[in-house]
């Protein structure tokens, strides 16, 4: 690649500077802007280092249970997302052309429709006299009226369905680069469908179920609007904390220390997250 | 007006073919003069958009514009724009009129921005309400019109209409009440002030109201947003809400069998101001705007469309529409306003006490 080339990284460089020149704007800048933003005093008075806002995040169980909430929250979304969006993908790579075409259709036309279109969706089906009760109870499980709104398990389904395609359509670029070979191979030599699957197609799935899941993680983390709508005011999660803070109650410098707190601990679970799966992957 | 005369006088004497062009000539002079004036007086205002927006322009703009044969640019913004436009523009302000909801005039007015009006600088004075009219001097403009909030319930589920906030507790109406997020909510906020005031607290003590919501909290639901009122009011879970009176029109022509009621103990006041811009050079025009935005036709066209409750005495309406806002003067007596620099001092505070004390 860089054979007779005195400048080997420059046409690289050209080709990211787009990227980079957005993200620089787009993410750094604004970060840096929160990050000080979250040390500063706010008010009519000249602005100073503070760190009260640290400290009032660090003392109170209020907002401790808040981002446990949301980190406890992703993990079960990943983790549902996972478990459904794996043997979806492998089913996808095995069927006939036609019915993929279909399958994929199906898992990117939700993507199609806004995000809050969909949640209201689940109001209407999770809500109180909404289909879910209705059907419950005309089969005789339940006799009064029940609403996943305002619930964890509303949130929980409320966000598989939205983050589900992340997942699947990751796990199937990494599926699509298994050769067919490697399974028939397992096949041939004994091991049954599952175990084809679970000691073949799964070890070598990994690096696109592990960007599919911290993609998926990285988004119900940060993720707002579901929460809010599907889990109400009475259950908060730190993005949903955060926009009260910013647009509510005007305290910029508390909701910039929060949203410090919620980019670093999501990196500080990420990381390490990327060096296991990256190793399981077989990758440096 | 001379120099007209005379041309006229040309014209008659030319020939019929210079006369036509003359003529051409002049209407492309009037057209240019005309157009002159109208670039000249061209006040400038906000309004909030959507169908307010249409009514305000059916009830005041378009007919003002009419009357004084000028242009009014309208600039959708909401209160908080508004007032960052009017802080942000302090030596040159683009607005020489400005409508706020919500309470933020009274912080605009503290800060200079709004310019007070003198009581005979308005022809329409005498016929407004006082609590309409109380901050004119201090640079709060008049309330042309206000939202009130009191109960909305459901007349199929609830035959008696309810008379005190207190309804909300009523163990009848358990797991059918809605309550409005005060922390997101001004709707919200001011119907919680109320309850915290019925339940015994103040403006610097609201641990009775937060007291009162806990003691209800396990068997209501809470919302944020206006559309999820008619959500749970269409699904049947809410049979009795704290909220705006005209949310409760919304519902209303939605086919909702919502009515809403003010309880004994007053509705309050949740005032839509129209101030004038302090260093406006265009004050007089203003003016004119603020006193055509207040007169009898303005807000009685407020409560037929919107179901705002009139701050002009002199309003009168049809029964249909009188039933369904806050009007006459002795309903209007009871109505109970908060003070807006007291809330927006307080408000960072409570929003936190409330987000806590409804947290699961």
């Amino acid at each position: 690649m860089s054979a007779g080339s005195a400048q080997p990284y420059r046409e690289p460089a050209i080709l990211l500077t787009p990227g980079l020149l957005f993200l620089l704007l787009a993410f750094f800048f604004p970060a840096l802007q929160l990050l000080a933003q979250s040390f500063l005093t706010f008010g009519t008075e000249p602005a100073r280092f503070t760190l009260e806002h640290y400290a009032k995040a660090a003392v109170d169980d209020f907002y401790a249970g808040v981002g446990v909430r949301t980190f406890r929250l992703a993990m079960i979304i990943t983790a549902l997302c996972l478990l459904i969006g794996f043997p979806l993908a492998v089913i996808i790579t095995r069927v006939g052309p036609a019915l993929r075409t279909v399958l994929i259709v199906l898992i990117i036309l939700p993507l199609m429709t806004s995000v809050v279109i969909r949640t209201f969706g689940w109001l209407v089906i999770l809500g109180p006299g909404g289909v879910l009760s209705w059907t419950l109870q005309q089969l005789g499980v339940i006799d009064r009226g029940i609403s996943l709104m305002h619930t964890e398990a509303g949130i929980v389904i409320a966000m598989v369905q939205v983050l589900l395609p992340f997942l699947v359509l990751t796990t199937l670029g990494s599926l699509g680069q298994i050769p067919p070979s490697l399974e028939e191979a397992a096949r041939v030599m004994g091991a049954g469908f599952f175990r084809g699957i679970f000691h073949v197609t799964l070890p070598l799935a990994v690096p696109g179920l592990a960007s599919g899941s911290l993609l998926v993680f990285a988004l119900s983390i940060s993720s707002f609007i579901t929460p809010t709508l599907v889990g109400g005011v009475r259950l908060q999660v730190m993005a949903g904390s955060i926009y009260q803070q910013m647009t509510g109650s005007f305290d910029w410098g508390f909701g910039a220390a929060l949203s410090m707190i919620l980019l670093l601990s999501t990196l500080l679970l990420i990381v390490p997250y990327m060096v296991i799966t990256s190793r399981i992957g077989g990758r440096k | 007006m001379t120099g007209g005369n005379n041309q006229e006088k040309d014209i008659s004497r030319m020939k019929p073919s210079s006369k036509l062009l003359s003529m051409f000539g002049a209407v492309a002079l009037a057209a240019v003069a005309t157009h002159g004036a109208a670039a000249q007086e061209t006040l400038t205002i906000n309004s909030f958009g959507g169908a307010y927006e249409k009514l305000h322009r059916d009830l005041v703009i378009t007919p003002f514009e009419e009357m004084y044969d000028v242009k009014v640019e309208v600039v959708t913004a909401y209160s908080g724009d508004t007032l960052a436009q009017l802080r942000a523009q302090k030596d040159s302000p683009r607005f020489d009129v400005a409508h706020f909801s919500g309470g933020l005039e009274h912080a605009a007015a503290a800060e200079g921005l709004l310019s007070p009006i003198k009581p005979g600088e308005l022809s329409n004075y005498d016929q407004m309400y006082p609590f309409a009219v109380a901050g004119i001097e201090k640079g709060v403009g008049p309330t042309y019109s206000t939202a009130v909030i009191g109960l909305l319930y459901n007349t199929e589920q609830i035959k008696e209409q309810p008379t005190s906030w207190n309804a909300i507790a009523d163990p009848a109406f358990q797991n059918n009440v809605l309550l409005t997020d005060a922390a997101s909510n001004t709707y919200g906020l001011l119907g919680f002030l109320m309850i915290n005031k019925v339940a015994g607290g103040t403006l610097d003590d609201i641990e009775p109201g937060l007291d009162f919501v806990k003691g209800i909290l396990p068997t209501s639901t809470v919302v944020s947003k206006s559309p999820e009122i008619q959500q749970n009011f269409a699904q049947g879970n809410a049979w009795i809400a704290p909220y705006a009176q005209d949310y409760a029109y919304t519902l209303t022509k939605a086919g909702l069998p919502v009515k809403f009621v003010q309880p004994e103990e007053g509705g309050v006041l949740a005032p839509i101001t129209v101030n004038l811009v302090a260093g406006t050079d265009k004050r007089d025009l203003a003016l004119k705007f603020i006193d055509f935005s207040i007169r009898a036709e303005a807000s009685k066209g407020w409560a037929e469309g919107l179901r705002y409750t009139p701050t002009n005495k002199t309003v009168e309406l049809s029964d249909e529409v009188a039933s369904q806002v806050v009007f006459g003067e002795d309903e209007v007596a009871k109505l109970v306003t908060f003070d807006a620099n007291e809330i927006a001092k307080k408000r960072a505070g409570w929003n936190e006490a409330w987000s806590r004390a409804i947290a699961k």
